[in-house]
């Protein structure tokens, strides 16, 4: 019956270990099971191909012979439930955080989520920034500040480590990657800040009390109770300069005042 | 005989909202060279994208996609609807792939006699089906639901395929002529493909491309194929996309164009790319095929 | 509770940012076209295709076979070039793990 034999050569393909599947017909030249590890090759290799235009930097880190052996890893715990390659990998940076062999490398599951990060805000939904009139007109209604939502770009993102990824990610961009790397200190903490301008992501490492500070705008927290955790928790820091990131970058996109629709 | 073909006893769906493609050469186009063709600007008929690399919500690619649509037209091709699948068109990617036609308002759209999701899982790989009763069932139920869906008529490729099933019953020419006779719905004929599943099934190209039914034909794909040399020292073709078209294939779409008249034609590549001028080469011959197999 | 003394503050922080984002506007005018095209590049690269062989031999890819097992399971690539003096696990010190039946 047809419908098994679907399911047999679905789980084959997954499976290099498995037989190639019964039912298919003899034939010359070449014998079924030859035939039918073209199809193997080439799911097994395309997918992996997909996860290493996703994870760039992440391949560099660890070398084209690791990375294969991950990908391989992980596309048999994960593999893609949409059709849609650009989203393949959401799982990717929690896989390699349980992977043993990536052990030795604490930063290369936060590269996972950030490179992830990357391609999402990559193409994330367009849309119209504030102009700096608009935001100049708060001003005059200072008493609705406290309760207003901020709804930021949704190109915009945030990615928290305990290592230096905004900086090795960096590295990675620069003709001479080695000559980079001399300069970063993987240990150092670093909240990455990814915002979309002009069509193109620019990553960037931002203190660690903007990026909360931001964190909590886009979890919907008013700019009041945003900014009261901010100064309770870093009175050190300029509550200024950290708005200032989201205007200089441009992704403030609408403000909801209270009373207001 | 193509002639049995003749009538359809569906009714027939727009093809597009924006006209036909124009029966001339095309060329396929990878996002990542969208940006370097609006620069160039090359004297092309139109360009076909994948559907499943625009599937996003904004950014570049979406940008770039439609500057380039103000200026050609467009087809888009689909490779994740799984038409051959066990279970029915996703709802959420039709959702989506409606979505990005009503953006986008391509001149044609196309998929593949394949399979490429089970049990939820996508393989990335279009992937042969049994040609019996149950499956021609299924996939004509599949093709009604994605074209009412889309509101408009898809083409459907013939595909290039390394195994066949001991299960088949019927013949694949057959398989196909009888899809598009029950759903209306279009052939995009791959004669590449064709020569590829023909040279590893060890069949006539000829007698298979007569049995196709022609008079559906939307579109024509050609590429170029790769020898394989499989462990055993069986030779096989690989339907590989990172070449040159095979001087066979030229053969073949010749013989085709005299067979179905005049054609969209789109020389595909997608790995292994030369100069823009080798692509656009490529194209000139189609175009001067396009005259010259039909006045000969 | 001091909600007034809050927003004061609310209101002359974001005047202080306005002020400031005026003048730094263009000054971070984003990244050389270089630097840009690399960016495009990742996010520009098809996932999707329709063609086979990128597993095969014929396909002009110097890929390992996938059907096999052999593949290295020590890091091999730029993170030996992490390694830092600051650095208490010193990244660059890779250890060989034995995965089991890997």
């Amino acid at each position: 019956m047809s419908d098994g034999l679907i399911a047999s050569m679905a789980q084959a393909l997954r499976d290099p270990a498995q037989p190639c599947p019964a039912g298919l017909r003899e034939s010359c030249p070449a014998d079924p099971a030859q035939r039918f590890a073209i199809y193997r090759n080439n799911v097994q290799s395309s997918l992996i191909d997909a996860l290493a235009d996703t994870f760039p930097v992440c391949r560099a880190l660890v070398g084209a012979d690791f990375f294969i052996g991950l990908a391989r890893a992980h596309l048999q715990a994960c593999p893609p439930r949409s059709p849609v390659l650009m989203e393949y990998g959401a799982e990717f940076a929690d896989f390699i955080a349980g992977y043993p062999p990536a052990a030795s490398l604490p930063y290369l599951a936060d590269m996972a989520r950030l490179e992830r990060a990357y391609v999402m805000s990559a193409h994330a939904a367009d849309s119209v920034p504030l102009t700096s009139r608009q935001l100049q007109d708060l001003l005059s209604r200072a008493d609705l500040l406290h309760d207003a939502r901020f709804q930021l770009d949704p190109a915009l993102a945030l990615v928290r480590s305990d290592y230096a990824v905004a900086s090795l990610w960096g590295a990675h961009q620069e003709d001479d990657v080695t000559a980079a790397l001399a300069g970063v200190r993987p240990g150092q903490p670093e909240t990455a800040l990814l915002v979309r301008s002009d069509l193109v992501v620019a990553i960037t490492a931002v203190p660690q009390s903007s990026g909360e500070l931001i964190q909590h705008l886009i979890d919907g927290a008013s700019l009041g109770s945003a900014a009261s955790i901010f100064q309770a928790r870093h009175p050190d820091f300029d509550l200024a300069s950290a708005l200032g990131l989201l205007i200089a970058y441009q992704s403030i996109i609408h403000v909801q005042l209270p009373g207001a629709n | 005989m193509a002639s049995e073909y003749g009538t359809q006893t569906a009714m027939p769906l727009p093809a597009g909202l924006s006209g036909a493609l124009p029966a001339r050469a095309g060329l396929g186009l990878k996002p990542e060279h969208l940006r370097s063709m609006l620069q160039h600007r090359p004297d092309i008929s139109f360009f076909e994208v994948h559907a499943e690399n625009f599937m996003v919500e904004g950014g570049p690619l979406l940008h770039f996609l439609h500057r380039l649509r103000d200026d050609y037209p467009l087809s888009v091709h689909g490779v994740g609807l799984s038409i051959g699948g066990m279970a029915p068109p996703d709802a959420d990617h039709l959702t989506r792939l409606a979505g990005l036609l009503e953006r986008f308002q391509p001149a044609s759209f196309s998929e593949h006699l394949a399979w490429s999701t089970h049990n939820g899982v996508f393989f990335n790989d279009l992937l042969p089906l049994v040609y019996d009763p149950v499956s021609l069932a299924r996939v004509c139920a599949h093709i009604d639901q994605i074209q009412e869906r889309l509101g408009r008529r898809l083409l459907l490729e013939n595909p290039a395929t390394y195994v066949a099933y001991a299960g088949s019953s019927l013949d694949e020419a057959d398989f196909i002529g009888q899809v598009i006779r029950r759903t209306g719905c279009g052939l995009l004929l791959d004669v590449n493909n064709l020569h590829v599943t023909c040279r590893n099934h060890q069949r006539d190209p000829l007698a298979y491309l007569r049995a196709l039914p022609l008079h559906a034909v939307g579109e024509i794909h050609l590429a170029g194929c790769a020898e394989h040399t499989t462990a055993d020292g069986g030779a096989l073709l690989i339907d590989s996309h990172d070449r040159a078209v095979a001087e066979d294939v030229w053969g073949l779409y010749c013989t085709a164009l005299t067979l179905t008249g005049p054609q969209p034609t789109l020389i595909e590549r997608d790995a292994n790319l030369p100069p823009l001028e080798e692509q656009l080469a490529e194209a000139q011959t189609a175009d001067r095929m396009l005259c010259a197999c039909l006045t000969a | 509770m001091n909600k007034s003394l809050t927003t004061a503050s609310l209101a002359l922080a974001l005047g202080t940012a306005l002020s400031l984002a005026a003048v730094n506007a263009h000054a971070d005018d984003m990244a050389k076209s270089a630097a840009k095209e690399k960016c495009f590049g990742i996010s520009m690269k098809a996932k999707n295709d329709c063609k086979a062989g990128a597993g095969t031999t014929c396909a002009g890819t110097s890929h390992a076979d996938y059907q096999g097992n052999a593949w290295k399971n020590v890091p091999a690539g730029t993170c030996e070039k992490t390694a830092s003096p600051t650095s208490p696990t010193g990244f660059g010190q890779l250890k060989e793990f034995n995965a089991k039946g890997a």
